[in-house]
């Protein structure tokens, strides 16, 4: 299986639309500001829907918000 | 801290000050000989019941007043919070039930089996708001 890790630029995005706060965010696509704040710090993948809300609140396509690495196979 | 994350230690917090006591009393003490036998149990039975019933009851409402989130509905991440809890909880319950219903009627009888059954069902519990305690512990 390919493996890989989401990575997320969520902090600097709410930074850049006037500091909106994780509950703020939270609360326009319907989650918690516990949840922002996991899935800000990598702990928690969102659903495709959510993410996709997520980068709609922003007004950017969602590969602009969210980024898929793959990590190197070890030899 | 999130409110569904309050819900479970309270949850763990009362099994502990209602069950525990419960169970050191019935493993240590012995069962009186009286002419209605099962009546002792069942008092501490109907005591511990109704002592971890009030406990819930005055802890959720007062959580519920005093926490912002306590009226937003389960999100995603909840959800997958007690999903991940309950499956876990699941497989300590039917791991326990084995146990008290195939393997404990071939040694014991009575209250052992009733009072094995009700430590299966706590303990299930206690691994369900464990799990939800630490996963919202952890942020995942």
């Amino acid at each position: 299986m390919i493996q890989g890790s989401i990575s997320n630029r969520i902090r600097v995005l709410r930074f850049h639309s006037g500091e909106m706060s994780q509950a703020e965010l939270g609360q326009r696509i319907g989650v918690t500001r516990q949840t922002i704040a996991a899935i800000e710090a990598g702990k928690y993948s969102p659903s495709l829907e959510a993410a996709f809300r997520i980068a709609h609140a922003f007004n950017l396509p969602l590969d602009q918000v969210f980024q898929w690495e793959r990590q190197k196979a070890a030899k | 801290m999130p409110y569904r994350e309050k819900i479970a230690w309270l949850s763990l917090l009362a099994m502990a000050v209602t069950f525990g006591p419960y169970f050191t009393m019935t493993a240590t003490r012995a069962v009186p000989a009286e002419p209605m036998p099962n009546l002792h149990q069942l008092g501490l039975f109907a005591a511990t019941a109704i002592a971890q019933m009030l406990i819930l009851g005055i802890g959720h409402l007062y959580l519920r007043r005093s926490t912002q989130d306590a009226r937003m509905p389960l999100d995603e991440r909840d959800q997958a919070i007690m999903r991940r809890s309950v499956s876990y909880a699941y497989y300590v319950l039917i791991a326990g039930m084995i146990l008290v219903g195939c393997v404990m009627p071939f040694n014991s009888s009575g209250w052992s089996i009733v009072n094995a059954a009700l430590f299966m069902i706590i303990a299930a519990e206690v691994v369900h708001y464990g799990v939800v305690v630490f996963s919202y512990r952890r942020q995942a």
